[in-house]
């Protein structure tokens, strides 16, 4: 058993590293239409310097609709699981 | 380069010793400055917003629920008082 | 619960001023500089989580829970809202943007020193969604703080 431990151990740690070896150069990616849109019409579409407020909240605005109700639900969750504790 | 590897180190220590102390209060400020060492290393990743992010919920909410969990329960691991 | 010591008392009420101050500066100027809505409210309920856990006594006095859950909702249901306003176009669609309305002014392309007057509806969504996270994050410190007795 300890063996086996041992031996996922390793063998995670080699993916882990192998991964990492893989990694491509930082600031460089794969795919970059989408980036250089983006940077080049969010100032004159959503007329905001600061482009990922402009992502955040323009471009994907489902999203952080989601984180809100996301929030919401743990609060709501929190004040329910604490509604008959003592005081 | 250098901050990189100073900032990973120190977190790497800081996670290691919030497992190690006994002392749950010791061990909550250390996941703080883990927090703290994590935002700085994103942004040294050029990432400010997720800095701000990690700084604040990281290193101080997620810090006082702690402390307000340790107030109600037990301070060290063993269950003493 | 007894009180806090005077050393983080004193401490505490250092931060929380300058702290509540940095937050409304990071929402106001959301579409400026990083930031935004939620780490603005972040930092809000840090510090009021501060004022929380030193002042636990006189806080549970000022910040009532139901007022905070009211402005947690209303603040969702704004947010809700002004992205339903939109829907001329589409959903979550920036309709004050370049239109010369209030935060209607157009910015030119590349370095500009920032303008406050821009960005459409991206500053109200700031600002409803700063309040949002700021009451949620208090009301759970609140609710974690109340709950429950001292240890034995």
């Amino acid at each position: 058993m300890e063996l086996a431990k041992i031996a996922f151990f390793l063998i995670f740690t080699y993916f882990l590293l192998a991964c990492a070896l893989l990694l491509r150069p930082f600031g460089k990616p794969a795919v970059s239409d989408m980036d250089e849109y983006f940077i080049l019409n969010a100032q004159r579409e959503a007329a905001s310097n600061n482009v990922v407020a402009s992502i955040v909240f323009d471009y994907r605005g489902l999203d952080t609709l989601g984180e809100a109700t996301v929030l919401f639900a743990a609060v709501s969750s929190i004040v329910l699981l604490f509604r008959g504790a003592p005081k | 380069m250098i901050l990189h590897i100073i900032a990973l180190a120190a977190i790497i220590a800081t996670a290691v010793l919030a497992i190690e102390f006994k002392d749950l209060l010791i061990s909550t400020a250390m996941l703080a400055a883990m927090s703290l060492m994590l935002s700085l290393e994103f942004y040294l990743l050029q990432a400010p917003d997720v800095a701000i992010t990690e700084a604040a919920v990281g290193a101080c909410l997620s810090t006082a629920i702690f402390i307000i969990a340790i107030k109600k329960t037990a301070r060290y691991e063993n269950g003493a008082c | 619960m007894n009180g806090s010591s005077v050393i983080v008392k004193v401490v505490s009420l250092a931060i929380i001023l300058p702290a509540l101050t940095f937050g409304l500066y990071i929402i106001a100027h959301g579409h400026l500089t990083p930031g935004g809505g939620f780490q603005g409210g972040a930092i809000i309920a840090s510090a009021l989580a501060i004022f929380l856990v030193a002042f636990a006594k006189q806080a549970s006095k000022t910040l009532r829970k139901n007022l905070l859950s009211a402005l947690e909702c209303l603040a969702l249901l704004g947010f809700i809202g002004l992205s339903f306003l939109g829907l001329g176009k589409s959903f979550f669609f920036n309709f004050l943007a370049n239109s010369g309305l209030i935060f209607g002014q157009a910015v030119p392309f590349g370095p500009n020193p920032g303008f406050i007057n821009t960005a459409g509806v991206i500053p109200l969504m700031n600002f409803f969604v700063g309040l949002e996270v700021s009451c949620a994050l208090t009301i759970i410190v609140l609710t974690m703080l109340k709950a429950g007795g001292d240890k034995k």
